[in-house]
C-alpha cells in the first residue's frame, strides 16, 4: 500500500516545496539508492548481458529487463561499446492501476511532477517515477564496469500507461540509433535505454 | 488474497518510497517523518470513497471479500465479530526486496516507530506500521454500519522478522476482552499472522 500512498506524499511535498522541489527530491533519492547498490564488474558484454537476463545486476531491481542483443552500439572502429535494454512494463504502471482500483483516480500530483520534469529537465517522463528512475539508472551505470570500463546510461524512450510515447532525440543521437528503430521497440516495450562504455567514441558521434 | 484483487505492485516502487522517507527523515528528523507518515495515511484514506452497510454481517462480508476500503491492501480474516487478523503484511514484499537488493533497513524506520509508540500508541515495529495503523483508523471512520461509525484499534503487530509489538498488559487486557479473544488465542494468531486488530461500532 505504500506505493499507493506515495501519491499522497507527493501531493503533500508539492504543497511544501513545489513541483520543482519534488523533482530535486526524487533525483536525490535516485542518487542515494544508487549509492547503496554497490559496485559490479563483468569480463565483457556477454557476461553482463547474461547477468541482466538472470536478474543479477543492479539494474534488475527495477524488474525484468531484456538485453536487446540485436541492437548493439558500436564505436568508430566498429567495436561493440554498448547495447539497448528494455522493460516490457514500466515499474510504475502497476501502482497506477492499483491507485485506480483503490482510490478511484490518479492524483494530479503525478502529472504536475511529470510536467515540471519534462519542461525543465528532460522531456522523457511519462509519470513522476521516471524522474527518480532516470537519475537512478544514470548513477548505477557509473558503478558497473564491463571489460574495465564504467558505463553510461541514456534513457531513449518511454511509453506511459495511457499510450503516450516519448523519445529523447538528444539521447537517441548520442548512441547513434535510428529513431524509427526505437519507436518500433515501443510497440513491445514501455521503457528503452542504452548502456554504453563511458568515453567511447560512438560511430557518427557529433 | 486481497492484494491479488488489485494488481501486485512492482517492489522497486516500494523500495524507492522507503528511500524517499529516509531522505525526508534526514531533513525533518524522526518527529517530522512521523508527521509525514500520519498525514499521508490520512490523505490516502480520505481520498477513498465512504461506505455504508446495513448490518454488521454485511460489513464483515465486504471485509473478507476485499470489497471494503479496509481490505483494499490486505487480506482480512475475522477471528470473532470484532477481532480481525491479517495474514501477510502488505509491506512484506517490499521489505524482502529491500533486504535483498539494498541491504539492511535504515535505522530511521525503527526510530520513527519508537517515536510513534511513545507518542501515539505502542503498536508499531517499523515506519510502515505508522502508515498502516493511521490508514486503518482513518478508513474505519469513513465506514458506517447502520447509523454508527466504525472504530479501529490495533491489538498486536508482528514484523517480517518475528518481532512483536503489543500494548502494555493494563491496556492489552481490555482490548482482548472487546475483541473477544484470550491471550492464548492471541499468541496462536501471532505465530503466523502479521496483525491482529479490533473493529467495532463507535
Amino acid at each position: 500500500m505504500i506505493d499507493v500512498a506515495l501519491a499522497s506524499l507527493i501531493e503533500d511535498m508539492i504543497e511544501k516545496a513545489g513541483a520543482d522541489g519534488v523533482v530535486e527530491f526524487w533525483q536525490r533519492v535516485g542518487d542515494n539508492l544508487a549509492s547503496r547498490m554497490g559496485k559490479e564488474a563483468y569480463l565483457g558484454w556477454t557476461s553482463f548481458n547474461v547477468a541482466v537476463r538472470e536478474g543479477r545486476t543492479a539494474f534488475s531491481i527495477e524488474g525484468e529487463v531484456t538485453p536487446l542483443t540485436d541492437m548493439a552500439v558500436t564505436d568508430v572502429d566498429g567495436d561493440v561499446v554498448g547495447y539497448l535494454y528494455a522493460m516490457r512494463q514500466c515499474c510504475y504502471v502497476p501502482t497506477i492501476f492499483r491507485t485506480r482500483f483503490a482510490v478511484g483516480r490518479m492524483s494530479p500530483a503525478d502529472r504536475a511532477v511529470t510536467s515540471e520534469y519534462n519542461e525543465n529537465v528532460h522531456n522523457i517522463a511519462v509519470c513522476n517515477f521516471c524522474v527518480f528512475h532516470e537519475r537512478f539508472r544514470e548513477e548505477i551505470a557509473k558503478n558497473v564496469t564491463v571489460s574495465g570500463n564504467s558505463l553510461a546510461c541514456y534513457l531513449l524512450a518511454t511509453r506511459g500507461w495511457s499510450g503516450e510515447a516519448k523519445i529523447s532525440p538528444k539521447n537517441v543521437a548520442q548512441v547513434n540509433i535510428n529513431e524509427d528503430h526505437v519507436r518500433a521497440l515501443l510497440r513491445n516495450y514501455e521503457c528503452v535505454y542504452a548502456l554504453v562504455m563511458r568515453g567511447a567514441r560512438i560511430k557518427g558521434d557529433r | 488474497m486481497a492484494e491479488s484483487r488489485i494488481p501486485e505492485s512492482n517492489p522497486f516502487v516500494e523500495i524507492a518510497t522507503h528511500l524517499f522517507l529516509e531522505d525526508i527523515a534526514a531533513k525533518v528528523g524522526v518527529s517530522g517523518l512521523n508527521n509525514y507518515l500520519v498525514s499521508l495515511a490520512r490523505n490516502l484514506a480520505n481520498s477513498m470513497p465512504k461506505e455504508e452497510y446495513g448490518t454488521w454481517p454485511e460489513f464483515l462480508s465486504a471485509l473478507t471479500t476485499g470489497q471494503s476500503i479496509l481490505s483494499t491492501f490486505e487480506e482480512v480474516r475475522p477471528v470473532t465479530e470484532h477481532c480481525m487478523s491479517t495474514l501477510r503484511s502488505p509491506f512484506e514484499r517490499g521489505w524482502h526486496e529491500y533486504a535483498k537488493r539494498v541491504g539492511a533497513f535504515a535505522p530511521v524506520h525503527r526510530e520513527v516507530a519508537q517515536y510513534y509508540n511513545h507518542k501515539v500508541r505502542p503498536t508499531a515495529v517499523t515506519s510502515v506500521h505508522v502508515v498502516l495503523h493511521t490508514f486503518r483508523e482513518a478508513a474505519a471512520a469513513r465506514v458506517r454500519v447502520g447509523d454508527r461509525v466504525v472504530r479501529y484499534e490495533p491489538v498486536a503487530t508482528t514484523w517480517v522478522d518475528g518481532e512483536v509489538q503489543l500494548p502494555e498488559d493494563a491496556k492489552l487486557e481490555p482490548l482482548l476482552k472487546r475483541a473477544g479473544i484470550s491471550r492464548t488465542k492471541l499468541g496462536m494468531l501471532l505465530r503466523n499472522h502479521s496483525d491482529v486488530w479490533l473493529i467495532e461500532s463507535a
